[in-house]
């Protein structure tokens, strides 16, 4: 039984209540009451996460314009796929760099089979594509030659009719005698004219259409056709790379070479005559040494992938909510205690706190170049790349800039909520802290940041959501790596994927966004003494 | 076999790095999603950068403003860039800063498509063009009173162009310049280039092209592939002309970096021009018939959503020897991309001065110049001499032929008339090539300002 109440609060302060009927049905214990309860936490929320699901595949592929149509789950689904293959085929290509000895023969043998398996099947889908695309293209010509044919003898019979009439009207106008009647008539002959011309191009501008209409018809016989021609030249590109990155381009090979380079020229020097000779090979061996070493050290340079970018997403808006943080309690606390400075910083708060992540990033960007000069050559860069985990991301101006961004605007909700508690700690506290004689440290350590706690990370969890959402736009306009350069390159791209990119996007800025989110209630509820509730 | 040559060629690139150490081996450089790109993403993806000992990353920019700032700021060891921005860096229109050349990206490669309604309102006016396959090339003369017609409505047709001191700038002005219409003038005070304009051309990033032209904000653009390939193949465009019928092989992208990096890292600059040059040529190789034998394997690799990212088939549509004007308007044109051929990749003089004289001609350099002042401009920016350096040890190793490169040149291309209009450029007289135009700025022949 003590277990059941030790998991009851686990999962209550996990943030993760929904569960709690599903324990608590799970011990028998008021089975009606807790179905009930799961009805309405568990089955209702998905049942309304399916019913958008049906909607959106329903309505998607029904709204199109000329970039594209709404992607519909299973084509979101597949970019997904896609996305995450590319980043699968990148590590792979990366580790082929690295293989050595008989994994790298085996991977070889293995690359190659497939290679020798997929040419034969390539090639016969290539084929079969310039057969559909030659019959697409034949049979469009068929359909639409006449109907071009018809169009340009409208054409050439409205340009000859309308100069017919022209001239008609440029002789009459030639002889029009002095008479108001026969002039008002002419003038109606005229407009008349004019709209016989409007209703004549109309027409033509709708002939038009149907050709057009015809032409931009799909054609699922091509496309299927195209599409299976390129999975396959698509994977047989991969295949190849891996095979250069087996054999002329791998690591172990090129190191192999250079150690019987050095081998030689060492004999060589061994056996060196005269001076000149002996020191001009013992300069080749020190060079042969160091590009030796270099080697040793490479890697294969493996371009950013969503899941890369992902990880250096979270690690900047950590970044950037630390810096906030720093900044924004401190001041908080300030403010609480003290109502001058309160009301020195108002204005400052007021005027800074609306302001837009797109406004503020160009004013870091410059700042943060000041300091750095020289990226190559930088202390602070320097500083940043040391520590741990977030040094193998590779921190640069546009990170630190993105970073403090994040910071400048998400540490107001911090900055509020924390003079807001500094300031309605409970009197009786201040007092028992005047009676003890507590010195200005140990006041604020034992008294006012513990009473203050619950609404600063209430705070808190308010600047790490405001954060997250702003780091995507300044790491788009930044083009520092990260989930905003994604959606940036992928919008650029403008490939036939690039709107379903766009959905994973969505579904992953999502998730993370509700995962950081939840880790925050789970800090503030650890923190909170009287058990209130924290909302969803 | 096969083993003791690659060990004979690694002893010979032994051999060369040992007599030229690089003084820097992780390099990174920046590109845009354009087809253009093709040289730096071959030397990385075929290994010509890993054969000279370098590990090389290439990284997307936004946008050209973000890729010259990175380049400057040190960000980016060098990029892809627009030929007219190394010149415009360091004569200092726009951000200021000492920036040169030592390879020529490409040759061409350009488009100029226009909306669906202009195209449609161009064929009203024009009987010739309203076939599905018009005679080429198509100038802007049926533009033009559809221009006059915005005009008296009081409004002024938009068009796009990437960037202010762009090849696409430039084209787009001359093509419309050539047809008598008024592209506006640049002036001390009007950066936006738009003084007495007929057309207004406003700056938008290549990838954002089609998007912003079906949004309607602009009725026409130039641009890059694949971004004109992309407006036929969504059905939101027609390209109308490419810029090998502006001005046939023009041109296009270098590979820029800063003076301070060359003069920094004089070893590693040659390894990377000689990579650029393999690569160059890898692309350009063709079979006894005449056909692209690697194209189809480049275009591949650009496919790939790290590079340019667009589909395999639009980019296919205008690489591999066609133009798709519509979409059942293929034309043949096996020059519309060239990265070796006619001695492309080489930093010619006379490329420099000629985008010299466009900046003039439209009022971005707001002073008068002498013809000395155009030679010594180009000669700052366009290093020939590591380009040889490079081509030399490539010779060397024999890695390329002996007439694929012109060794004994002054750097200026002969004179030539191949242009839309006819006019004939000289680059050693700047000045004359200037007055010979209809619309833009005119300098007097005495000029001596500048010196």
């Amino acid at each position: 039984m003590a277990f059941k109440y030790k998991l009851l609060k686990a999962i209550d302060v996990a943030g993760l209540q929904v569960f709690d009927p599903v324990v608590r049905l799970c011990y028998g214990e008021e089975p009606k009451l807790q179905l009930r309860r799961i009805g309405l936490f568990i089955v209702i929320p998905l049942l309304t996460l399916a019913a958008f699901v049906a909607l959106w595949a329903y309505v998607g592929p029904r709204h199109k314009t000329k970039a594209g149509e709404v992607p519909s789950p299973a084509v979101v689904l597949q970019a997904g796929q896609d996305t995450w293959r590319f980043d699968a085929w990148e590590d792979t290509k990366a580790a082929d760099y690295k293989r050595a000895g008989q994994d790298r023969e085996q991977a070889l043998a293995a690359v190659n089979a497939r290679i020798e398996e997929l040419e034969p099947q390539a090639e016969q889908a290539a084929a079969q594509l310039a057969e559909v695309e030659d019959a697409y293209r034949t049979q469009l010509m068929e359909q639409v030659k006449p109907l071009y044919d018809e169009y340009r003898q409208m054409r050439v019979d409205f340009r000859d009719e309308s100069q017919r009439r022209e001239a008609e009207l440029e002789d009459r106008a030639a002889h029009l005698s002095g008479s108001v009647a026969e002039r008002e008539a002419f003038l109606d002959a005229l407009r008349e004219h004019r709209q016989w011309e409007e209703g004549e191009k109309a027409e033509l501008a709708a002939f038009k259409d149907q050709i057009g209409e015809i032409e931009d018809a799909k054609a699922p016989e091509l496309e299927a056709a195209r599409a299976q021609s390129n999975d396959l030249g698509q994977e047989l590109q991969y295949l190849r790379k891996r095979r250069d990155q087996l054999t002329s381009d791998n690591l172990s090979l090129k190191l192999a070479d250079a150690e019987q380079r050095l081998e030689q020229r060492e004999q060589a020097f061994l056996q060196a005559s005269s001076g000149e000779e002996a020191l001009s090979l013992a300069n080749q061996i020190l060079a042969e040494e160091a590009a030796m070493e270099r080697i040793e050290t490479s890697t294969y340079a493996k371009p950013w992938t969503l899941p890369d970018q992902i990880m250096r997403s979270i690690l900047c808006v950590f970044t950037g909510f630390v810096l906030a943080s720093i900044i924004a309690i401190p001041i908080g606390i300030l403010c609480g205690l003290n109502r001058v400075f309160m009301a020195a910083m108002t204005p400052l708060i007021s005027l800074f706190k609306p302001v837009s992540p797109i406004v503020w990033l160009p004013i870091v960007f410059i700042i943060v170049g000041g300091f750095i000069p020289e990226p190559s050559d930088s202390a602070l860069l320097d500083f940043f790349n040391a520590i741990p985990v977030l040094g193998a991301y590779d921190v640069n101006p546009a990170f630190l800039s993105s970073a403090i961004t994040v910071a400048l605007c998400s540490l107001w909700p911090t900055l509020v909520n924390t003079a807001l508690g500094v300031a309605a700690i409970d009197k009786d506290h201040i007092n028992v802290a005047r009676v003890l004689r507590l010195g200005f440290w140990s006041r604020l350590v034992k008294i006012v940041v513990p009473s203050a706690l619950p609404l600063i990370f209430a705070g808190l969890r308010i600047s790490l959501g405001v954060g997250w959402m702003v780091l995507i736009a300044a790491e788009l306009l930044s083009s520092s790596e990260g989930i905003g350069k994604f959606v940036w390159d992928m919008f650029n791209n403008g490939s036939s994927q690039t709107f379903a990119q766009m959905f994973v996007v969505v579904f992953v800025v999502g998730l993370i966004g509700l995962l950081l989110d939840r880790i925050m209630i789970v800090f503030q509820r650890l923190v909170s003494f009287d058990g209130a509730p924290t909302a969803l | 076999m096969k083993r003791l040559v690659t060990f004979c060629t690694s002893l010979l690139a032994a051999a060369a790095s040992f007599a030229a150490p690089l003084e820097k081996t992780d390099l990174k450089f920046g590109f845009i999603k354009l087809t253009d790109c093709a040289p730096l993403v071959i030397a990385k993806e075929k290994g010509f950068f890993q054969d000279e000992g370098l590990s090389v990353e290439v990284v997307a920019q936004p946008n050209w403003k973000t890729l010259l700032d990175n380049v400057i700021n040190g960000n980016l060891d060098g990029a892809h860039m627009l030929s007219g921005q190394p010149i415009a860096a360091t004569i200092g229109i726009g951000t200021q800063a000492h920036v040169v050349t030592a390879f020529t990206m490409d040759l061409n490669g350009n488009g100029i498509t226009v909306s669906n309604n202009i195209w449609e309102e161009m064929q009203q006016i024009d009987f010739d063009l309203d076939t599905p396959f018009p005679e080429h090339p198509i100038s802007a003369d049926a533009l033009k009173p559809i221009v006059e017609e915005y005009l008296s409505k009081g409004d002024k047709l938009q068009m796009g162009m990437v960037f202010p001191v762009s090849t696409h700038n430039y084209e787009l002005r001359y093509w419309l310049a050539a047809s008598g219409i008024n592209p506006g003038m640049y002036t001390k005070t009007d950066v936006g280039g738009r003084t007495d304009a007929e057309v207004e051309l406003s700056v938008t990033p290549p990838p954002m092209m089609p998007t912003v032209l079906e949004a309607g904000n602009i009725q026409g653009y130039c641009v890059g592939e694949p971004w004109n390939q992309q407006a036929v193949s969504k059905g939101i465009g027609v390209p109308v002309v490419t810029n090998y019928d502006i001005w046939q092989n023009n041109p296009e992208k270098v590979f820029g970096v800063t003076k301070k990096w060359a003069d920094a890292n004089p070893h590693t600059h040659v390894a990377v021009v000689k990579a650029l040059i393999r690569a160059g040529r890898w692309l350009d190789e063709t079979d006894a018939s005449g056909h692209y034998v690697n194209r189809d394997e480049a275009v591949r690799i650009l496919s790939q959503p790290n590079y340019v990212g667009a589909d395999y088939n639009v980019i296919k549509n205008s690489m591999t020897g066609y133009f798709y004007f519509q979409k059942t308007d293929k034309r043949e044109m096996p020059d519309f991309n060239v990265f070796y051929k006619y001695y492309a990749t080489y930093p010619w003089y006379s490329d420099g001065i000629w985008f010299l004289t466009q900046m003039r001609r439209w009022g971005q350099i707001t002073e008068p110049k002498s013809a000395a002042w155009y030679a010594e401009t180009a000669q700052k920016i366009y290093l020939p001499d590591v380009y040889l350096t490079a081509a030399q040890e490539l010779l060397d190793e024999g890695l390329i032929e002996k007439d694929e490169i012109p060794w004994d040149t002054d750097g200026y291309k002969p004179a030539t008339d191949a242009f839309i209009d006819g006019i004939t450029y000289d680059a050693h007289d700047p000045i004359g090539y200037l007055n010979s135009h209809q619309i833009g700025n005119k300098d007097f022949v005495g000029t001596t300002a500048g010196n």
